[in-house]
């Protein structure tokens, strides 16, 4: 009897058999939350009521005119392009550094330190930036001590400093992924191709910008890409150090969707800009994706 | 072009003494090969000259500079790399014009050379191309274009047609030897393969562990070999050695005894070691003349254009050349002429050549 | 067909048995035992347990600020716990999606172990004609006072007015080396409750009030009035700088490590006082006085879930935590003071002299709570927060920020 069953599935379909367990947890996890979140954003008073009512996209039409939504939509991309542009020059340059023909052991020991921002969790990271950016935390004292500042700065708390303090601490947070991946893209550069352009009569810029960066191009872009669509949907590091403030000062669409949602009960606007965060970083996605095919 | 100079250079790594001092002398438009086996030192000599290796002691000048405390790109010099270190980002004409437009030299003036050396090198319509979409010839023609168009004192060629395939080793040979007669430039050419060498070079340097074995016109090194390792290096197949006890008469290679008239630095009941080429070891019926041994034939290799016999005296296995067209029967006696006059005598203790 | 026979029999009894050991299970989610780890609430439950066989309590304990969330979403879900830790801000929201059981007909009990008119009488008020709530414990909102920093500014005695209180805080504040008068937590973080820990307090010991009934009333004269006693403490530099990321927990942080010299806050952080920093030279007061003798009163509040399907058990557990003798053993445990007030009296015989003040403040002075009926009460801060900051920056007048709160607050209830 069973030779029958076996008989009969192709062999072609039995990879997908393998693949099935895995697909479908994966899909119920994915899948269904997704789905239900599409759907609440659809309804009206959705979770706090238990007959919500059905309003279709109302509630996009609401957000897309709300000035709070693009602020936050603002908000959102300079957090994003800042940070990313802080780990990639900073990332870069570490790896370069870290990259040089120094004692073996000590170039372990940078490598590892280096890598901490990265591995410490949200929670630490936010409450230890917030003591050191604390009014009379050390950064103050420092910058007092050296002259530069004569009054303590609210870092966290005054408007024009609080989003360049947020991407100070997303930056150092964020640079080890970059440095990691470059770090390997260096190591891939064959010698010769330095040795080459020494004998070239290339100098130390001159065998970065001709050797260095064009084989690390096809890194920076997925890397960078990958980054990107990370930090657009960053949620912890922003909650955690402003909240969002001063005032909306640093509201971004993840924060905004977890106070209307954990803040203000309203739980059918908080599905309707996590479904519209879910819409950009599909797009993002989908251009990485698509640009990765091109390049094989 | 200029002429190089190499005084006592030594090199260490760490605590770990490499070259142990040497000297060689290489006149303006000199083909010079560094040739020998793998660790013997010669890459490192030849990067040591380029400058991507530190000098640990002795000079280097070219022309009439010392260049040793000079950084590469000082030293007027371009190197032609085993894997040709194309730049893979770049255009063909790009790769060859880099160093000139580091140098910041005008673009129409790149544009020419770039150009003419394209047409000396035949490859032209690969201009516009990227190093990934050529072949391992082409690309070998790119980078010797792209040393060629510095117009630099010296040439450095880093063992560049290990990568190619045996009949495209042949022809790029033939072409760089017809680029030498042409432009007459000094060269310095690693290899570890003796053929190349004997082609290539007006002076070969065989260098080991470091030292220079011998270093001369390549029919000196083949025919006047100074050590034991130089007869055995060089010529393929390699010179047939075996060890011999000089008699009253002759030479006693086991229980063999070949009839000789020594030369007098030659005392008898000496242990030596003797040699002898195959190519100086024949069939009675091509060449009469020698000295004939008797020998059991174990194998013969068909070259096509000769045949290798290898046969045993007694228990000591030596090859001869044939004509391709001889057939030979194996496992049987057979007779070969040893030619006396072209053979070598060394000391077993210090490989030196005694006569 | 014994086949069958056997098969039955062995069902019937695994059903006898099982219900032989029937035991009612409810659950108690609150956060008090996230704050109190030695084993004191089990102990409790064990205690209930031990007089009550037929019920057994679970106990889901979380942070506080998850409690909130859970409510909410396990209501959604349709699971819950039966008997629920509860915050009378929370009130209005929860009671729009149905969450509580009124409680009325359980307090009209006769079998009561408490007598409802001896129970703090905040959390028990009507909305909508019907009692949501019942007080565990309760607490008032006080002003903490280092008493070395106010003599070290040349002061004898703690502030008792408003204008007592600017004096002694802007001289504090003068003593420099990273020392200020007063901390203001309007950090935007939330749950940015800082209005409500500081501004409310001021408020009600100056007898104005934010509600009008069940509306919002936040742009009147008093509001105004104290807004700009709280704009002017800033700029006279009574104030410490930071205040728009200063989080209450950082404000009670500065205060224990003695950088501060006044904290407005619940009463019940004396304890976190007296055991973080036994040294520092700590006096509690009432909230300085603009000729108002009121307090804002706070505390643990329980409740039953409407979704609960073992009403009459929550009910006797929450009588059991009511009762005299266990009011009062929470009451010392949690160092507040208990929500039946016939508890006083065996909680003040141990009573430190900090707490027989907040007992003074407790029985004497007129209570406030307004917040169980604003509407999206937890939002509200937020906005009060933002205006407020923007006030402090100097970006509005204290006139300005109380009609934005007032219109913003509006909008968000429409």
């Amino acid at each position: 009897m069973f030779k029958n069953i076996t008989n009969n599935i192709s062999n072609e379909s039995i990879p997908y058999l393998f693949l099935l367990p895995c697909l479908l947890i994966l899909g119920a996890l994915l899948s269904i939350p997704l789905y239900k979140v599409f759907e609440y954003s659809l309804y009206d008073n959705v979770i706090v009521q238990k007959n919500p009512t059905f309003v279709g996209l109302q509630n996009y039409q609401e957000i897309l005119g709300d000035k709070a939504f693009w602020d936050a939509t603002l908000n959102t991309i300079i957090f994003t392009v800042g940070s990313v542009i802080g780990h990639l020059i900073i990332g870069t340059g570490l790896a370069l550094l870290v990259n040089t023909d120094i004692n073996p052991k000590a170039r372990t020991l940078f490598r590892s330190l280096l890598i901490l921002p990265w591995i410490l969790t949200a929670v630490v990271v936010a409450v230890n930036w917030q003591l050191l950016l604390n009014p009379f935390g050390i950064i103050n004292y420092g910058l007092d001590k050296l002259g530069l500042i004569s009054e303590p700065l609210d870092w966290l708390g005054d408007p024009s400093l609080a989003m360049w303090s947020l991407l100070l601490i997303s930056t150092w947070r964020g640079y080890p992924f970059i440095m990691v991946s470059f770090l390997s893209g260096l190591q891939s550069i064959p010698k010769e191709l330095y040795e080459a352009a020494e004998l070239d009569g290339a100098g130390f810029f001159g065998k970065f910008w001709h050797v260095t960066i064009p084989q690390l191009k096809p890194v920076v872009y997925g890397v960078a890409l990958l980054d990107l669509i990370w930090t657009f949907q960053l949620f912890p590091l922003v909650w955690l150090t402003t909240g969002g403030g001063p005032g909306r000062e640093t509201e971004v669409l993840s924060t905004m969707t977890f106070r209307y949602a954990f803040v203000n009960f309203e739980f059918s606007q908080a599905s309707t800009v996590a479904v519209s965060i879910l819409i950009i970083s599909a797009a993002f996605t989908i251009f990485y994706l698509r640009n990765e095919k091109n390049r094989i | 072009m200029s002429k190089i100079d190499i005084k006592n250079l030594v090199k260490s790594f760490g605590n770990q003494e490499v070259l142990h001092g040497i000297n060689i002398s290489i006149s303006k438009g000199e083909f010079c090969v560094l040739v020998g086996p793998s660790g013997c030192g010669k890459s490192t000599t030849l990067r040591m000259v380029a400058g991507l290796e530190t000098i640990s002691g002795g000079e280097i000048s070219i022309g009439d500079r010392v260049v040793n405390g000079l950084k590469p790109r000082e030293r007027g010099i371009a190197m032609v790399f085993q894997n040709y270190a194309l730049y893979p980002a770049k255009t063909i004409y790009n790769n060859m014009a880099f160093s000139l437009q580091q140098s910041k030299i005008d673009k129409k003036i790149i544009d020419e050379k770039v150009r003419e050396v394209a047409k000396i090198l035949e490859i032209t319509e690969l201009l516009d191309r990227k190093p990934a979409t050529l072949s391992g010839g082409q690309r070998q023609r790119v980078a010797m274009g792209r040393a060629i168009v510095r117009d630099p004192e010296v040439f450095l060629f880093d063992e560049p047609l290990s990568n190619l395939d045996a009949q495209l080793r042949g022809q790029m040979r033939a072409e760089i030897k017809l680029l030498h007669q042409r432009l007459k430039n000094t060269v310095i050419y690693v290899t570890h393969d003796q053929v190349e060498a004997m082609t290539l070079a007006d002076k070969i340097v065989i260098m080991k562990d470091g030292k220079i074995e011998q270093q001369g016109t390549p029919d000196d090194v083949f025919h006047n070999p100074q050590t034991l390792f130089v007869a055995s290096f060089m010529g393929s197949p390699p010179m047939n050695l075996t060890n011999a006890k000089i008699s009253k008469d002759g030479i006693k290679i086991k229980n063999s005894e070949i009839n000789y008239k020594k030369s007098s630095n030659l005392k008898i009941d000496k242990n030596v070691v003797f040699g002898i080429r195959a190519d100086d070891i024949s069939l009675p019926e091509e060449n009469d003349s020698g000295i004939p041994i008797k020998g059991f034939v174990t194998l013969v290799e068909q070259l096509g254009t000769e045949n290798l016999a290898h046969f045993s005296v007694g228990d000591i296995n030596f090859i001869a050349k044939t004509n391709a067209r001889t057939k030979l029967k194996l496992n049987k006696e057979q007779s070969f002429n040893f030619n006396m006059k072209h053979a070598y005598f060394f000391d077993p203790d210090t490989g030196a050549r005694i006569s | 067909m014994i086949f069958k026979k056997i098969i039955a029999t062995l069902a019937l009894s695994f059903a006898l048995v099982a219900n032989a050991n029937a035991k009612t299970e409810i659950e108690w989610l609150q956060w008090f035992a996230a704050e109190n780890t030695r084993d004191f609430y089990e102990g409790l439950v064990a205690d209930f347990e031990a007089a009550n066989p037929d019920i057994s309590v679970k106990l889901v304990t979380q942070p506080f600020g998850k409690v909130r969330e859970s409510i909410v979403t396990d209501n959604a879900v349709g699971v819950g716990s039966d008997v629920l830790g509860l915050n009378m801000p929370w009130t209005t929201g929860f009671l729009k999606s149905d969450i509580l059981e009124p409680l009325d007909s359980y307090l009209s009990k006769g079998s009561n172990s408490f007598k409802t008119e001896k129970l703090v009488q905040a959390p028990i008020g009507k909305i909508n004609g019907k009692t949501w709530m019942v007080p565990l414990n309760a607490f008032p909102f006080v002003m903490h006072v280092n008493m070395d920093l106010v003599n070290k500014a040349g002061f004898s005695e703690p502030p008792s007015s408003w204008s007592e209180l600017k004096e002694q805080a802007v001289a504090i504040s003068n003593l420099g080396d990273g020392i200020s008068g007063i901390g203001m937590p309007l950090s935007s973080q939330p749950p940015s409750n800082g209005p409500i820990l500081t501004f409310l307090p001021l408020l009600y010991s100056n007898g104005g009030r934010i509600m009008d009934g069940t509306s919002p009333n936040f742009d009147n004269a008093k509001v105004v009035e104290t807004l700009s006693f709280i704009n002017d403490l800033q700029k006279s530099g009574a104030m410490a700088p930071g205040y728009a990321s200063r989080t209450g927990g950082v404000d009670l942080e500065e205060f224990i490590a003695g950088r501060s010299g006044f904290l407005i806050s619940p009463g019940v952080h004396a304890s976190a006082v007296a055991t973080r920093n036994p040294d520092l030279n700590y006096d509690l007061v009432r909230v300085p006085t603009n000729g108002v003798n009121a307090y804002r009163v706070h505390g643990w509040e329980l409740g039953i879930a409407s979704s609960s399907r073992h009403k009459e058990e929550a009910w006797k557990f929450i009588d059991f935590l009511l009762s005299k003798e266990v009011n009062a053993k929470v009451a010392k445990a949690s160092r507040a003071l208990p929500g039946n007030l016939e508890s006083l009296d065996l909680v003040s015989g141990e009573a430190t002299p900090v707490m027989k003040t907040q007992m003074n403040i407790l029985s004497g002075d007129e209570p406030v709570e307004e917040l169980r009926q604003a509407p999206s009460a937890v939002p509200s801060w937020s906005i009060m927060t933002e205006e407020m900051q923007s006030m402090l920056r100097g970006d509005q007048s204290p006139n300005e920020a109380a009609s934005k709160v007032q219109s913003r607050w509006l909008d968000l209830i429409s």
